[in-house]
């Protein structure tokens, strides 16, 4: 059909001259479309006339030449018939031929090349012409192609409440009046990053949100339309709901050898070679990629990182409640008019003042105590902190990096704590968006004083060595005077990021000249080498980096070591330049002392040059008596060149159970009994598994609990004596059948009955066990913060969010148990995971 | 083209609106139920002109719900093969560009676009345009285009245009 051609003859009754053809082969026309311009002769008076093409298609050939006269009937040109290069909603946009209607009629058409129009498609044919085009306008203004993510890599978006006033926070809502807010945090340095890749770039946007969300982040980021114009890539249009890579080629008919991509996920593109991974943006704690494809959750601890607005959002829903009894939503503009109500209280505030007047003194003190204390530790690390507080009326906020791993918390601090609760009972009319006009000011800002200590405190927690605490540590709450609360954002990769571009984009158009024409060097290429010369000249030692019992080639390190160009040597030789060394005074970094030359780094030297493609000076990572405790690279340092990812802990396969040894004592079935019995009785077990397999799993972390903890001795015994009973019972029916056939039915019996015990044995049991889980998830459920004002660790609820608490328990118990009797465990848990497993 | 033709449509009441509004809500509903809308016969619904007659309701057994058939005249637009109309471009791109008739959303591929108009993708807005940028199209522009294919679905009408006849392209003011 498609390549049909059809001769057109001349369908008037007269003969016609033509004058001019309006037409040339291989055009494509539609129906209607003027072909040529004829004169016809009729009763001695010539006419111009023109003849429009009556069915749609490909111009094969004209056959008539201009000024010819025609005969009717005679052939003036053959069309091939239209093969639908270009389809829009399943209709040509050729010919306007409906492709609904006809299933015969077949199309090639099925490549979506316009980003944010999946319906629009072009054949395979189309899209290599256009793909061209594309490419020689993109050298032709020296360019390159770079695909750009948006959660976390430019943005960071949080569904949490969070005050309306934050400077630099977009705040939307994407489908009516009535669905959540979106809280939109651009990364810092984001429009300038743009203005000057766009130099260099033509950029795109290739993001797992949804198109309404994407196209509104796109009108922040670039409300010209300039940056992005309509190249917007969003899930909407995604092929793979798991990979962005799938589109690669559709948008890129003719190969991505110019196409970088900056994101901060490696898995959603395979891996390419062509990835620059970022470093995730994180600012709203609490709250990951909200677009993360689905079962690839991140494998991060999102709530190590970002700032915890929870406090002063606490702030802002109690005073709004006082103020207005009315829930306003986080409504940004509502609270601006509340603002406005507010001021009429100045009276009622100004009695407390005097009150919060000694507090917020009492609490300097401590403050400053504080300050000097821990500031000796981390002198270094102000190299890092850039930033310094502009407010001038507000009395500059001295913030700097502390560290509170390995230290109780200090009476300073919970003192500090018990004046915030004090504090927080009389402040709360005194909100971050008072207007600060009266004498309220100074008492803002050592309220802010207080959430400052508190969020960093947060943020610190879990946080050692320098490399992860000038993340963010120097995170400052700033209000001015327009209401808005600033937050200093610690975050400044994008000027690494830039950087990283730039050096790509001219490696590439210095390799380009020196290529003959025609020819265009390959990303994918270009990406890796660049990155191998960044520690080029770099001879490495590990010491303490990989465990002995794996091997140098497999750890991550040398894999990030080697992507970046380095050289990784086996042991300390003279001509090595560097030694990574996570803790001192091993026998390397003795021998390493007395070698003048040799640098002596913490890998959290390594990872920074990793994320940042650049020779970070050594003396911002020197080893110091702590050691450091980073063994392993922040996720987004490793190398896509390496794809292979080797698991950095083996978790353990089953919950293990450890049994006594009591029951161990007395016989061991799997030696006396013939296979068969065995099966018999394992598919007994299973009878009665059956019945409570839902729950068999949290059992399994029980028993491992229960075991591992004596206070539950009790609990211990009884679960034991149920195991026992039950295995006795089936040992002794075994023999029972063994030795007598006709004795089965009363054996059987017995079992029923014992069957019947333990089901009440369990249910007791099970009763018990959710109490105490109910227990155990009331106190946890204890907000960090509220935690951290007791004094206690928050650490390991930062954590993990989704960690089960349960989990949290039986892993940090059962290594030492291992270690203990690690033969009667594997012995123990063979038994278990066989029975459990049938 | 747009029509001015009577149509008829049923209008469902809650009970809650029996009183002495009722006549009033029966009109203000058809105006949210109706105007906006898109059928395949008639096209879009631009609006209601009149309101002829509100027939006798109708009281659904069991449910209290009372149906009035309406009948009314309205102003539609219902496009054709064929026909030209005057749109304003939406978006630009190296397939084609999209344009709008009111409601009605439109298509042209580059094939349909005379060979001298280039696509420009390097110059903010992207556009089409001649050697010697006499002609320059690009979003919210406005263009004649002629229609060479339409697609009714439930919910609109598409359409596929042509800029490829005399007097279509830009229109200059």
């Amino acid at each position: 059909m498609a390549d049909e051609v059809v001769r057109v003859s001349q369908q008037q009754t007269k003969p016609i001259k033509i004058k001019k053809w309006k037409i040339r082969k291989g055009i494509t026309v539609s129906i209607g479309r003027i072909l040529l311009i004829y004169e016809q002769l009729e009763n001695g008076k010539s006419e111009q006339k023109r003849l429009k093409a009556l069915q749609p298609g490909i111009i094969h050939q004209i056959l008539a030449k201009e000024g010819d006269v025609v005969q009717p009937g005679e052939i003036l040109y053959e069309i091939k018939a239209c093969n639908h290069p270009t389809i829009m909603n399943d209709m040509c946009a050729e010919c306007g031929t409906d492709l609904r209607k006809d299933e015969s009629l077949k199309t090639t058409a099925s490549v979506p090349m316009i980003h944010s129009i999946p319906d629009l498609k072009v054949s395979e044919e189309q899209a290599q012409k256009l793909g061209k085009a594309d490419n020689e306008c993109l050298i032709k203004d020296r360019k390159l192609v770079l695909l750009v993510d948006l959660d976390q890599t430019l943005i960071h978006t949080t569904h949490d409440n969070i005050p309306p006033n934050i400077k630099d926070v977009y705040h939307f809502q994407l489908h009516g009046p009535q669905s959540p807010w979106y809280h939109t945090r651009l990364r810092p340095g984001t429009l300038t990053f743009l203005k000057s890749i766009y130099e260099l770039y033509e950029l795109h946007i290739c993001t797992f949100g949804s198109r309404n969300y994407a196209h509104m982040i796109a009108m922040f980021l670039d409300p010209d339309q300039k940056y992005f114009a309509n190249r917007i890539l969003s899930r909407d249009e995604c092929f793979n709901p798991t990979s962005k890579k799938a589109n690669l080629r559709a948008l890129f008919p003719c190969g991505d050898n110019m196409v970088c991509i900056i994101d901060d996920r490696e898995d959603v593109w395979s891996h390419a070679r062509n990835l620059i991974h970022v470093k995730p943006y994180h600012f709203f704690q609490h709250t990951g990629d909200i677009n993360a494809p689905p079962g690839l959750g991140k494998q991060e601890n999102d709530d190590k990182e970002g700032i915890d607005l929870t406090n002063l959002m606490n702030k802002t829903i109690q005073n709004n409640s006082k103020t207005d009894l009315e829930d306003n939503d986080n409504d940004a503009k509502e609270d601006k008019t509340e603002a406005v109500d507010k001021e009429e209280e100045p009276d009622k505030e100004n009695t407390k003042d005097s009150k919060e007047n000694k507090d917020t003194k009492e609490n300097k003190d401590t403050k400053e105590n504080k300050d000097t204390k821990e500031n000796k530790d981390t002198k270094e690390n102000e190299v890092e902190s850039k930033k310094e507080p502009e407010n001038s009326v507000n009395k500059e906020i001295d913030t700097k990096e502390r560290e509170k791993n390995g230290l109780p918390i200090s009476e300073d601090v919970q003192k500090t704590n018990e004046d915030e609760d004090k504090a927080n009972s009389t402040e709360q009319n005194e909100c971050v968006k008072n207007n600060g006009e009266d004498t309220s000011t100074g008492n803002q800002s050592n309220n802010i004083d207080k959430e400052e200590d508190q969020e960093e405190k947060m943020a610190n927690d879990g946080d050692d060595g320098p490399f992860k605490s000038f993340d963010n540590a120097s995170v400052k709450v700033v209000q001015s005077e327009d209401n808005f609360i600033e937050i200093e954002d610690p975050d400044d990769y994008l000027i690494y990021l830039e950087d990283i571009l730039k050096r790509i984009h001219t490696t590439f158009y210095e390799k380009f000249d020196t290529m003959e024409a025609g020819k265009t060097p390959d990303l994918k290429q270009i990406i890796p080498d660049v990155r191998s010369k960044v520690l080029q000249d770099c001879r490495l030692v590990f010491s303490g980096l990989v465990s002995t019992h794996s091997s140098l080639e497999e750890s991550k390190a040398y894999q990030v070591a080697r992507s970046l160009g380095a050289e990784v040597l086996e042991d300390l030789y003279e001509f090595a330049t560097h030694l990574v060394a996570v803790r001192p005074r091993t026998a390397k970094v003795n021998a390493a002392r007395r070698m003048k030359h040799l640098k002596i780094v913490t890998p959290d030297w390594l990872w920074s040059c990793a994320e940042r493609w650049e020779h970070v000076d050594e003396r911002i990572f020197p080893l110091n008596s702590k050691g450091s405790k980073n063994r392993h690279p922040p996720p987004h340092c490793s190398s896509p060149e390496h794809a292979v990812t080797y698991p950095e802990h083996e978790t353990p396969a089953t919950r293990k159970r450890t049994p006594s040894g009591r029951f161990m004592d007395t016989i061991n079935p799997l030696m006396s009994f013939s296979s068969d019995d065995i099966a018999n009785m394992d598919k007994e077990v299973e009878d009665i598994l059956d019945d409570e397999s839902d729950d068999s799993d949290r059992e399994n972390e029980v028993f491992a609990k229960a075991d591992n903890e004596e206070e539950e001795e009790e609990d211990t015994d009884v679960e034991e004596a149920k195991f026992e009973h039950m295995m006795q019972t089936e040992i002794l029916g075994a023999y029972d059948k063994q030795e007598d056939d006709g004795e089965r039915e009363t054996c059987q019996i017995t079992d029923e009955k014992s069957l019947a015990d333990e089901k009440s044995l369990e249910e007791k049991e099970s009763a018990k066990r959710k109490r105490e889980r109910e227990e155990d998830e009331n106190s946890r459920e204890d907000l960090p913060s509220q935690k951290f004002r007791r004094g206690e660790d928050v650490d390991n609820e930062l954590d993990d969010p989704d960690h089960d608490p349960d989990d949290n328990d039986s892993d940090s118990f059962e290594e030492p148990d291992e270690n203990d009797d690690g033969e009667w465990n594997m012995m123990g848990a063979a038994l278990e995971r066989e029975f459990l497993s049938g | 083209m747009f029509y001015h033709i009577s149509l008829e449509h049923e209008i469902l009441l809650h009970p809650q609106y029996f009183g002495p509004q009722l006549l009033e809500k029966v009109k203000t509903k058809l105006y949210t139920e109706v105007e906006g809308t898109c059928t395949g016969k008639y096209g879009f619904v631009i609006a209601v002109t009149t309101i002829d007659s509100i027939g006798a309701g109708l009281i659904l057994p069991g449910q209290g719900f009372v149906v009035y058939p309406v009948k009314y005249k309205a102003i539609v637009f219902r496009p054709f093969k064929g026909e030209v109309l005057d749109a304003v471009v939406r978006q630009v791109n190296k397939v084609g560009m999209f344009a709008e008739i009111g409601p009605l959303s439109c298509f042209i591929s580059h094939h349909s676009i005379p060979s001298e108009m280039e696509f420009c993708p390097n110059v903010n807005p992207q556009c089409y345009k001649t050697k010697d940028e006499d002609v320059v199209i690009h979003a919210e522009g406005e263009i004649r285009l002629k229609i060479v294919g339409t697609r009714v679905d439930a919910s609109g009408i598409f359409a596929i245009g042509t800029l490829m006849d005399d007097y279509l392209g830009l229109i200059s003011n």
